[in-house]
């Protein structure tokens, strides 16, 4: 049954005065402006104006995420404007390098392929077994080498958890995108079987990797080569992967999110979203629903766009280890009972301290880690109108 | 004891702020150290394994791989072995070598590279040697894979 709350309780909480939201994003301001610039504002005046603009872009967003006490549509803009400007980013890097988004046979025989966080689960066995990385990159240097994806991996791991994939993947933006575009879903009901997925999509990738000494995902299954790079149909067998992968795309990237309102690749499909969920455990933060402010509405549940909040898991008080701390859940919450929260603490009091704490470290790396990806694509675009062309 | 957890907590907290910051502030240094102190590789199914050998032809020289069998645990019984002829702008019209890789003075198998119209013609003199895998112009000159089985 449905209990009485008081009404706006969780925005009057973390709401901020437009002053004191100031004062709290200050900090933000002067780290991103180190962090983006590394200490040198560009001189170039078409460099300055796309530094300029995402360095305000994102200062703004994390100011209205202080000032009006909602955490997921600030992020989702950040996040999806990553998405897509990464993919503008890496195709004109692609076309730049080598004419072209598909990967010559060249490019693999001399180790040349950027690497990228969805291989790191099939890496694993064979690394420990073998000492070596089953993948044709670089292990230092270069375009996105081996160890500077995994140094990033280890951080985000050990700072957000599956935070990664709601403030960190630059492939997430794309189905989150996708979900948002419908007002209503059209379909309501996934069984909550269809969550086990990931975990069998996980165990057959990691197995067969581990056999063939080969990334098994990224060669037959990896949507996102729809919209990075793809090996030339040159046989059969890579025409059968590409239609494979190209359907993928089309069908959990695209059709279901916006059908379903759910980011259904990344929830239902992508193995090292799997896998990070197991990082949620070795994380300061979670995600926290108080017994005592919840009505039971339900509105997480339906809300969640990763179906990690459950009936079972409201009663338990915490989403399930899947929950990638988007904020969508506290956002639709009207008696603020869920909320971002430091492990070790009680689960009421100081929600606004947690919540900027782990605010701070979310847009931190969000903002870091995409800064250098937004300015290039901005650049691209803005190379696009004026020239005709993003090279 | 609430006490401790609660300021751990909060410490704890703060120091993934802190990770945020030196995971880029310190990506090269902590990228570089991952790699030695893992002594990690690629693995010789896509770096083509060691160089073990090459014939110096005068302008142009063949590199001999070391043949790839490696599995999981112990090896495989396919494999393949990656030959290079570089640098590409001596390279003459045609190549023909000899190869031996398992080191006992015989041919194991003979390759002749027509560099102009991009086909080679392989002779096996060796049992385990079975067919061309794949044939490559890179920018430092043409790369061979040749698929080998271990013959008991
Ligand atoms: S689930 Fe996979 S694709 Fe989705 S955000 Fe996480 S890592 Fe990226
Ligand atoms: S439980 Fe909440 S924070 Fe976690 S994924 Fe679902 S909506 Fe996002």
């Amino acid at each position: 049954m449905m209990k009485e709350h008081p009404p706006h309780a969780k925005t009057i909480e973390v709401r901020q005065s437009p002053g004191k939201s100031f004062l709290f994003a200050l900090p933000m301001m002067l780290l991103t402006l180190m962090m983006m610039s590394g200490g040198k504002i560009p001189a170039d005046p078409q460099r300055l104006f796309v530094f300029t603009v995402t360095y305000l872009f994102f200062n703004l967003l994390f100011f209205l995420m202080i000032h009006t006490g909602k955490t997921d549509r600030y992020r989702a803009t950040a996040f999806i404007t990553y998405a897509i400007l990464f993919i503008v980013s890496f195709i004109s890097h692609m076309f730049e390098a080598r004419g072209s988004m598909s990967l010559s046979q060249e490019k693999i025989l001399l180790c040349e392929v950027p690497f990228c966080h969805l291989v790191i689960p099939m890496t694993l066995i064979p690394a420990a077994f073998t000492k070596t990385i089953i993948f044709p990159g670089t292990i230092t240097g270069g375009y996105a080498s081996i160890a500077s994806m995994f140094t990033i991996w280890i951080g985000a791991s050990l700072s957000l958890g599956r935070g990664w994939c709601s403030w960190g993947c630059f492939f997430g933006g794309l189905d989150d995108a996708f979900s948002r575009i419908l007002k209503k879903p059209v379909f309501r009901n996934i069984n909550p079987r269809w969550t086990y997925l990931p975990w069998a999509v996980l165990l057959a990738v990691v197995l067969s990797a581990a056999a063939f000494l080969s990334p098994t995902y990224c060669t037959w299954l990896c949507p996102f080569k729809t919209v990075t790079e793809f090996e030339a149909v040159t046989s059969f067998k890579i025409l059968v992967q590409t239609i494979l992968f190209a359907s993928l795309f089309i069908a959990l990237v695209i059709v279901l999110p916006l059908l379903t309102k759910r980011r259904t690749q990344c929830s239902l499909f992508c193995p090292f979203g799997a896998m990070q969920g197991l990082t949620n455990r070795i994380n300061a933060f979670d995600v926290r629903i108080d017994p005592d402010r919840c009505i039971n509405c339900k509105r997480c549940v339906t809300a969640c766009p990763t179906l990690s909040v459950t009936e079972e898991s409201v009663r338990a008080g915490c989403p399930l280890i899947s929950c990638m701390k988007c904020g969508t859940c506290m956002d639709v919450c009207p008696s603020g009972a869920v909320a971002f929260h430091v492990r070790g603490t009680p689960v009421a009091g100081n929600r606004n301290i947690k919540r900027m704490l782990f605010l701070y470290a979310a847009f931190l790396f969000l903002a870091i880690f995409s800064g250098g990806t937004i300015q290039d694509g901005l650049s691209r675009i803005i190379r696009l109108i004026t020239t005709g062309s993003m090279i | 004891m609430k006490r401790a957890l609660k300021i751990a907590g909060y410490t704890w907290a703060v120091a993934c702020i802190v990770v945020v910051l030196a995971t880029f502030v310190g990506n090269n240094y902590f990228s570089a150290k991952l790699a030695s102190s893992t002594g990690i590789t690629i693995s010789p199914w896509f770096s083509g394994g060691e160089i073990v050998g090459s014939i110096d032809h005068a302008t142009y020289k063949t590199v001999i791989h070391r043949p790839v069998f490696d599995g999981l645990i112990g090896e495989r019984k396919e494999g393949f072995i990656q030959i290079e002829w570089q640098p590409v702008t001596a390279l003459p019209l045609v190549i023909e070598d000899g190869i031996d890789f398992t080191g006992d003075g015989k041919e194991d198998f003979a390759f002749r590279l027509d560099t102009a119209a991009g086909r080679g013609t392989l002779t096996p003199r060796n049992p385990s040697v079975i067919a061309i895998q794949t044939l490559v112009k890179v920018n430092q000159g043409w790369v061979a894979r040749i698929q080998l089985r271990k013959v008991s």
